[in-house]
């Protein structure tokens, strides 16, 4: 008889954090070190918080894609504009696909959601749309278990591992 | 295409904060929000250390950073390649972002969160242009170089310090749309600023001080650096509220010298600029704004555009020869005589400082006091109204320093507080180098020592 999975990293607050539509920002490196980054055009994540999803624009993504191809490794930073409530995520074990019709109903419910969020730090529709546009056809789906979580709002707790006993980012 | 700095400034003032990824010893990634990403100059940018954070370990172990910006009118996106150089924790830059996060940090509702440990100091190696579908560009508006020529012509026709500012503020609220104004000058023996001109304001505050190093206009001074802020700040370092300090030697007429600073009392943009000139500094160059994020990077440009050829005209005028002759007997007359029926005015100067009062209300001290005191006390004596700048510059009672005595700006402040005092004595200036002192009334004088 196997052991039980562990429990998740990240706590409701934060999945619903995630799953309510975030600014959303990718980072991985390539074998030299140096770091790529981009902000993804849409994120999903399962109830219970295992399983995260990010959309890339290849055209504005080609070497962070290539570099989480080559190593695996993976940042993404969630983050709520007008509360600066923010939680990063770390993986080693993504996996990468072309973004499918079926996504297109999860990423145009995070395009509205971030036009709200940014609404409310006074930016009109026509910018949010421009910052977020993206053809489906061009974009990835990387797809990752969450392996490290940090809660990154400014303040006391900034850096706190969330879900473990320990470490700080 | 190719993309330089000085293209995307206004990415790193934009209210959509840049991020940043750095790299562990490991090559793990990290993503941080920035607070500020601050230009230096074409070549490099300037992050703030507030926390000793993931960030920072990971640029201590390897200096390779990647930034991602966004234009905050097209949502361009562009990305830098950064490399970390340095960390400033005092100096011009330091104090620059120092006040500047002080707003950011207000107005984010993080005041005593975000703190600036130092400057981060990064060169750009690389800035790559984004694939997007960005909204058109407004067309460009231009109208900051046009505003500095303007004032350029304008200033060059300026023959006198009173011309100078009148046509420095006039241009900064007909040129610029910038109403609320000030320029204060240095008073290097107190270490302080007084208020010599200022536009927008209930009350001119002609007069009023402000100690080196206090708010933005005492920042920008001590640092000798342009210093703007986005926000209002509760940060009581950068306000300029008046703050009585009492001072030791006279603690009965401390409160009684201040004249109130005139300035808004909750601005949410300020823009300080040092006016320099040959390397020294000669005053401050002050605007802000009831609204928030009004002075952009060019608004900056163009107040330094504008302050350097303030600097240079202050200075040429104050350097200029004395070259008024002694007044003759013919230029003695007063042309207002004292009216035989009006009470006299009581005049009374204090020593210590030499704050001159009138009939119980305060008029001025310091060096401008001294000379007041020089020209009543020889028109008491032996009727003069006829001055000249150089018996003032060898009076060995007013104390003007032997280098730069800013004598002209004295002069301009103790002309503008006697207009705005009362309508008994006026100083006019009938030419170059020479003073005249109007006394509609008789004047009594007496010297309060210690």
């Amino acid at each position: 008889m196997s052991a039980p999975p562990p429990p998740p990293l990240l706590a409701p607050e934060h999945v619903e954090l995630i799953a309510r539509g975030v600014s959303t920002i990718v980072a991985s490196h390539d074998l030299a070190h140096r770091p790529s980054l981009m902000r993804a055009l849409g994120s999903t994540i399962t109830p219970d918080g295992r399983q995260v999803t990010v959309f890339l624009s290849r055209r504005q993504s080609r070497q962070l894609l290539s570099d989480i191809s080559s190593t695996g490794h993976l940042a993404v930073v969630f983050s709520e504009p007008a509360s600066h409530r923010t939680v990063q995520v770390k993986s080693r074990r993504p996996r990468l696909r072309a973004a499918q019709p079926d996504d297109a109903p999860a990423l145009a419910r995070y395009r509205q959601a971030m036009t709200h969020e940014l609404s409310l730090v006074g930016f009109a529709p026509a910018f949010a749309q421009a910052m977020l546009a993206g053809a489906l056809e061009d974009l990835v789906a990387v797809s990752f278990e969450p392996d490290e979580a940090y809660d990154q709002t400014p303040g006391p707790k900034a850096g706190r591992a969330l879900g473990g006993d320990g470490g700080t980012a | 295409m190719s993309v330089a700095l000085t293209d995307i400034r206004a990415c790193l003032e934009g209210a959509i904060p840049g991020v940043m990824a750095t790299c562990a010893s490991d090559g793990t990634p990290n993503v941080a929000y920035l607070s500020q990403v601050f230009y230096v100059d074409e070549r490099h940018v300037a992050l703030s250390f507030q926390f000793f954070n993931k960030t920072r370990q990971n640029i201590l172990v390897n200096p390779q950073a990647t930034l991602l910006v966004l234009d905050p009118v097209t949502a361009a996106f562009f990305r830098l390649q950064i490399r970390y150089l340095r960390t400033e924790s005092e100096g011009a830059l330091f104090e620059s972002m120092k006040a500047q996060l002080a707003g950011i940090a207000s107005y984010a509702g993080m005041a005593g969160v975000f703190q600036l440990r130092g400057s981060d100091v990064y060169e750009v190696q690389a800035i790559e242009p984004l694939d997007g579908s960005p909204l058109p560009a407004p067309p460009a508006r231009g109208g900051h170089l046009a505003a500095v020529r303007r004032g350029s012509e304008r200033l060059a026709r300026c023959g006198t310090l009173d011309e100078l500012l009148n046509t420095t503020l006039a241009t900064l609220s007909d040129a610029l749309d910038i109403p609320h104004a000030m320029v204060l000058m240095m008073d290097a023996a107190s270490q302080r600023l007084y208020t010599v001109a200022s536009a927008g304001y209930p009350a001119s505050g002609v007069g009023s001080e402000i100690a080196l190093g206090q708010g933005v206009i005492g920042v920008a001074a001590r640092e000798r650096t342009p210093v703007r802020i986005g926000h209002f700040t509760s940060a009581a370092l950068y306000s300029h509220a008046v703050r009585r300090s009492v001072q030791a030697d006279t603690p009965s007429l401390a409160l009684a010298t201040d004249i109130p600073y005139p300035g808004l009392a909750e601005p949410h943009s300020q823009l300080a600029t040092p006016i320099l000139s040959q390397g020294r500094l000669l005053g401050v160059l002050f605007v802000e704004s009831p609204l928030d994020l009004r002075f952009s990077f060019e608004d900056e440009d163009a107040l330094v555009a504008l302050a350097g050829h303030l600097g240079a005209a202050v200075d040429l005028l104050q350097s200029a020869p004395d070259t008024a002759e002694a007044p003759g007997e013919t230029a003695k007359a007063p042309p207002r005589p004292p009216g035989l029926a009006a009470a006299p005015l009581q005049l009374r100067r204090f020593a210590s400082n030499d704050s001159v009062f009138v009939n119980d209300a305060y008029l001025i001290k310091g060096v401008a006091g001294a000379i007041l005191w020089k020209l009543l006390t020889d028109h008491v004596q032996q009727g003069r109204t006829e001055f000249t700048n150089r018996e003032l510059r060898l009076d060995p009672s007013i104390r003007l320093p032997d280098v730069s005595d800013n004598l002209e700006a004295r002069l301009l402040l103790l002309q503008r507080r006697l207009a705005e005092h009362g309508p008994d004595l006026r100083l006019e200036r009938p030419g170059r180098g020479r003073l005249r002192l109007q006394v509609a009334r008789p004047v009594v004088l007496q010297t309060v020592s210690g």
